[in-house]
């Protein structure tokens, strides 16, 4: 049992890194890269690899000091309480603004592509009826409902980037003009944004509660390569479909490349709709997760169960700032704070890991 | 007590949903799907297009026949024209099927349509995997014609662009995007197929070659050929050989095409092309041996690269670079300034082609 | 008197039979002789046993002709082993203790003529016959389905007012007691007034008692309930209904047939990605066609789009109103025939599904590919094996379609995504209902 139980569950912490893989589309990484493919993200994204891993390594092997134990069920017995709360209330702010980007962002392609006439608060309205439906359930039935999603979408998706890939037009020699520029000195806007590739693992703050056993080390092989792959495919396939040149002239590069791809055979002509369709439950499960991160963060600043009323108030916080920013926010101001923020997260992600490796070193030892 | 507030909450939450939402719902009837534009120059107007909307009218029995309304407006910008042709139908205009994007004669050859190229691509609803294609003499004309095997407008159009239908190496369809990478992307120019409306039925196998703004070159159907080989699209074709007195056709299976581009020091720039043909002897005037077949591949091999010598001669006379050697240079060398170095170098640069045949079967009999 | 090794043999029987209800223990006297019976009295005939034991014991004088009698008996025979007599014991037949003699006599009572046939579950291949209405015939037909010791029976009352007896049976060796614990636990707590079926007891499970998925699976097969035991699971009989309830159920179990371990492994795999895509078709179909038909036409073909158009010209009220019109016509389509007499339930469905549905279609009331998708779904429907979850799918598809109306294409997915974020929530006994790691029949 101990040895199934080990290898299953770090099947779960593959699932949480390949979400956010995943869901950088939405996130504007690739629109970010692209735009700086001149500037530095080609070195950006080689120099963000090797950080990204360094960040993922030393954190999980810090948290699988305290097997199925969350950062709440961890710091509880602390004696620094007042400080504890005051630590949660900041971070939490972090998982909140990750996953109101990504639903920001999307409604935004959602109102562009799917339902032009429909106002954005209506779409807004479904999606936090599912995420809250969801934040609230478990955390071992979340990761279910991640890996029924991810099994369900996995074709899909992978059909999608094949059909890519061997697509006559894909022009090579433009993803090369861009691969020339290895040489220039990187932006650091770039390697904020490739890094965001990896950092799926800082969910493990809430989601450890289900690694059980030890991390092997196949499982950081793993992303290593799924994230070189996907970094490859976010930033360079656009650039293959519309050039060098051109790419950066597209909103979201990648949901007008799937525009391009054509499927000749299959009842869905256009691939769009697949890629928006697979997008929709990617969105919905990866703001969940990141949200259901900062509610148990947040649930972790008072002591014990809470109360009815109190759940409806942190429910009641994430929707008010979910309607202002959908209100404030347009697409091009989205994309611009975007940049700053990811800049923000990787500093304060070092921050995070530095911190908790040293604190979890000295406690443990 | 609790229980009404609780269904009460319940009830304004779904009325707000009800309000908020049920826009953009508008039945598939009640739109009106356009299924191709054309877009000319107005004649003999203060306005600058002639904006023509293909639209289908849907069939109500399997067995009533393809039918259309074409609507035709004149305005200074494509937006406009479609603005002035939705008060002249009556159902909501749907681009979202539109597939064939024609581009009248006169238009491409003027200098200047960046606006009109990028409307297409600026809107959501427009499909990017739309073909787009010069119509002879004019967009309208195109149109117009209607094959009589067409059993929903268009439908010939698309299955000629799309190759579902017939494959010949004399059409290089072009998807909307590729048009518009090709239109930005320095090192390689835009390629249009030519599409000529006849009285009933249309005729494609000529190219346009583009520079980045307007139509420059029209290539020969045989140039066509040779064009499509250089860019790898489109295998299935036949080539044509003449040894003394024999004359031959070869039905090739296979045409694959490798260029490099060589620099080397104080010579003069190359690119050296290789290209490979496996194929099938198709028809001859006299019996050729199967011991001889050597030879005659080596004939054939030597009237291919010819012509297709003169045919890259012939593009880069014209200053254009539809196959991208431009790009490939760029991809290939490390230093900024490679575009700039391209530039100078392609006007003088010397083309060099090695052509291998092989013809792997002679059909039935010797 | 009986000798020791007669008492050792007995008491060990007894022990390993374990305190079933069901087990009978009985001694017999008359002046010079003593007799002990020992049998399960639902499946062995008493009368059989009266006439051939009982009665002859009495009228013997002597003990030796009794003995004689016993030993020329045909249906008599002599102990062997304990593991033996355990087995025929399980089987219906009696143990006899007289004198220091051990002798089984085989009273094993056949029950076949008294079952029904299968009509909801039904398989092509495999046993025919389900349960019979009455208790114990039930337990008899499982135990001679499942001759084991280790399956254990208990019973209780549920049921204010109509007090019906109600049976749980487990094998310990493979339940997990936790659950049992559970199972008997809400049993004692289940709030009802007359318990007439299993079927019942699915609102209660729910706090508040507003179920719409089945946690449990109620099913008229005692092949199913035989293999489901071996499986660890917890059956619950219930006086006077031909259906078992199964716990816990997931909701594997509920899209299982027993015909996946009646066929060879390839086919019974095709069989569950039938069903499973049924299972999607039903449910999303309609609402997946309202998104489509009235908020992104472009997603079909552009040869489909037209067609769809050109059957749509012409219908008087928006897609939606198209939908619930025709599914509210399947719907009562379906009801009807339930409820008509079995020799006119063909007929309507002829008439009301063709008939009605060429007719609406030629009157204008509705598109033709509307008419195929309404079949579809109804058809995709049935397909699912246990009934009571293909009615839970008869309601779902009513909320996507609500969503698809309300939000085009985003709804039908997310509505899909709710509705399986709601199933994860689900858990049955504390097995979760979407569990990928659960019981397969047939597999252990």
């Amino acid at each position: 049992m101990n040895d199934r139980g080990g290898r299953l569950l770090n099947r779960y912490f593959l699932y949480l890194v390949l979400l956010n893989m995943f869901v950088n589309v939405i996130i504007f990484v690739p629109k970010i890269l692209i735009e700086y493919r001149y500037e530095g993200a080609v070195m950006g994204v080689v120099i963000a690899v090797p950080i990204g891993m360094a960040l993922t390594y030393l954190y999980s092997t810090a948290m699988n000091q305290f097997p199925e134990q969350g950062l709440p069920e961890i710091v509880e017995q602390g004696k620094h309480r007042k400080l504890t709360i005051l630590f949660f209330g900041t971070i939490q702010f972090m998982w909140f603004t990750a996953g109101l980007i990504t639903l920001i962002g999307f409604i935004d392609i959602l109102s562009r592509f799917v339902n032009p006439e429909m106002p954005k608060l209506g779409l807004l309205g479904i999606y936090l009826a599912g995420i809250f439906l969801i934040i609230q359930l478990p955390t071992q039935r979340i990761m279910y409902f991640l890996e029924i999603v991810l099994l369900i979408n996995i074709p899909l998706i992978s059909l999608i980037i094949f059909k890519a890939f061997i697509n006559e037009y894909l022009s090579w020699d433009s993803i090369l003009e861009v691969g020339t520029h290895i040489f220039t000195r990187p932006s650091l806007k770039a390697v904020a944004a490739a890094t965001y590739c990896f950092s799926g693992y800082m969910n493990l703050i809430i989601f450890n509660r289900l690694i059980r056993g030890k991390l092997k080390i196949w499982n950081f092989t793993a992303i290593l390569f799924l994230g070189l792959f996907n970094l490859f495919t976010t930033f360079l396939i656009p650039i293959g479909f519309h050039g060098s040149d051109g790419a950066q002239e597209y909103l979201y590069p990648w949901i007008s490349t799937s525009d391009s791809l054509r499927l000749v055979y299959s009842p869905i002509e256009r691939a769009i709709f697949l890629f928006l369709m697979f997008y929709m439950s990617i969105t919905l499960v990866s703001v969940s997760v990141h949200w259901h991160v900062a509610y148990e963060l947040i649930k972790g600043m008072f002591k014990g169960k809470i109360s009815k009323k109190k759940n409806g108030l942190i429910l009641g916080y994430f929707t008010v700032l979910a309607v202002l920013g959908v209100i404030y926010f347009n697409s091009l101001l989205l994309n611009r704070l975007t940049v700053y923020w990811m800049i923000f997260r990787l500093g304060v992600e070092i921050v995070i890991v530095a911190g908790f490796v040293l604190w979890a070193r000295r406690r443990t030892t | 007590m609790r229980l009404t507030s609780k269904w009460k909450l319940s009830f304004n939450i779904f009325l707000t949903f009800m309000l908020l939402s049920g826009c953009g719902f508008k039945d598939i009837d009640k739109r009106f799907f356009v299924v191709s534009i054309g877009v000319d120059l107005a004649k003999n107007s203060s306005k600058k297009y002639l904006v023509s909307l293909k639209f289908a009218v849907p069939k109500t029995t399997r067995e009533s026949p393809a039918e259309y309304q074409i609507v035709s407006e004149e305005a200074n910008s494509i937006s406009e024209a479609v603005r002035i042709i939705k008060t002249k139908v009556d159902k909501e205009i749907d681009f979202s099927h539109t597939k064939v994007i024609l581009l009248g004669e006169e238009l491409v050859k003027r200098r200047g349509n960046a606006g009109v190229n990028y409307w297409f691509v600026r809107r959501r609803d427009v499909q990017s995997i739309a073909w787009i294609a010069v119509g002879k003499p004019s967009a309208l004309a195109v149109l117009k014609v209607k094959p009589t095997s067409e059993y929903f407008p268009s439908n010939a159009l698309f299955l000629a662009l799309g190759k579902d239908g017939s494959e010949t190496p004399y059409v290089i369809s072009e998807f909307m995007y590729d048009f518009k990478f090709r239109a930005i992307e320095r090192g390689i120019d835009p390629v249009l197929p030519i599409i000529k409306a006849k009285k009933d039925f249309l005729e494609i196998n000529t190219v346009g070659l583009f520079n980045k703004s307007k139509m420059l070159l029209e290539l020969q159907p045989e140039e066509t050929k040779m064009l499509n080989f250089f860019l790898n699209r489109e295998e299935k074709s036949s080539l044509w050989g003449k040894k003394g007195q024999t004359n031959m056709i070869v039905n090739t299976e296979k045409v694959k095409s490798k260029y490099k581009i060589y620099t080397p020091k104080g010579k003069r720039p190359y690119i050296q092309f290789d290209v490979s043909v496996d194929g099938v002897l198709e028809e001859t005037t006299k019996r050729i041996a199967n011991k001889q077949l050597s030879k005659y591949e080596k004939v054939i091999g030597k009237q291919f690269s010819k012509e297709a010598l003169r045919v890259l001669r012939k593009i880069q006379k014209a200053g254009l670079d539809p196959v991208g050697f431009g790009l490939r240079y760029r991809s290939r060398h490390f230093n900024d300034n490679d575009w700039k170095e391209w530039q100078r170098i392609y006007p003088t640069i010397d083309f060099k082609v090695h052509t291998k045949v092989q013809i792997s079967d002679t059909g039935l009999i010797e | 008197m009986p000798s020791n090794k007669v008492i050792a043999i007995r008491e060990s029987l007894k022990s390993k039979l374990q305190p079933s209800e069901d087990l009978v223990f009985k001694e017999k006297f008359t002046k010079e002789k003593y007799l002990e019976v020992l049998y399960i009295k639902t499946i062995s005939d008493e009368v059989v046993l009266h006439e051939n034991v009982v009665k002859p014991f009495f009228e013997t004088d002597s003990p030796e002709d009794f003995l004689n009698y016993l030993q020329s008996h045909a249906q008599i025979k002599a102990y062997e082993n304990e593991q033996k007599a355990i087995d025929d014991v399980l089987r219906g037949e009696a143990v006899l203790f007289y004198q220091d003699h051990v002798f089984l006599f085989d009273c094993k009572v056949d029950r076949n003529n008294a079952v029904l046939d299968t009509t909801v579950e039904t398989t092509i291949q495999g046993p025919q016959s389900g349960f019979s209405e009455s208790l114990p015939v039930n337990l008899g037909l499982i135990r001679h389905r499942y001759p084991h010791t280790s399956l254990m029976v208990e019973s209780t009352e549920v049921g204010r007012l109509s007090k019906t007896k109600v049976m749980i049976l487990h094998d310990s060796k493979f339940a997990d007691p936790v659950t049992v614990k559970r199972i008997k636990k809400f049993l004692g707590e289940v709030n009802i007034d007359m318990l007439e079926t299993g079927e019942q007891l699915f609102d209660s499970l729910k706090k508040s008692n507003r179920a719409l998925f089945p946690l449990m699976l109620v099913t008229e097969r005692p092949d199913r309930v035989a293999v489901n035991l071996s499986n660890g699971k917890v059956i619950i009989l219930v006086q006077g209904s031909p259906y078992a309830v199964i716990l816990p159920t997931v909701m594997k179990d509920l899209m299982s047939s027993m015909e996946d371990i009646y066929q060879s492994y390839w086919i019974a795999k095709f069989l569950q990605l039938l069903r499973y895509t049924a299972f999607n078709v039903s449910m999303i179909l309609p609402g997946l066609y309202v998104a489509i038909s009235s908020y992104n036409p472009e997603v079909f073909r552009v040869q489909l789009a037209l067609s769809i158009a050109g059957s749509r010209t012409g219908i008087p009220y928006p897609s939606f109103v198209e939908v619930l019109l025709m599914l509210f016509m399947m719907e009562l389509l379906i009801e009807a025939s339930i409820r008509l007499p079995k020799a006119i339930g063909p007929t309507a469905t002829t008439v009301g599904g063709l008939i009605l549905g060429q007719a609406a279609a030629e009157a204008g009331l509705a598109s033709n590919i509307m008419t195929v998708i309404v079949s579809f779904v109804a058809i995709s429907n049935f397909v699912i094996p246990i009934n009571a979850f293909s009615f839970t799918i008869r309601v779902l598809k009513y909320f996507i379609l609500l969503l698809s109306t309300l939000f085009g294409l985003v709804g039908v997915v997310l509505g899909f995504f709710m509705i399986i974020a709601y199933m994860v929530k689900l858990d049955s006994f504390g097995e979760a209902f979407l569990s990928a790691l659960q019981s397969k029949p047939g597999k252990q």
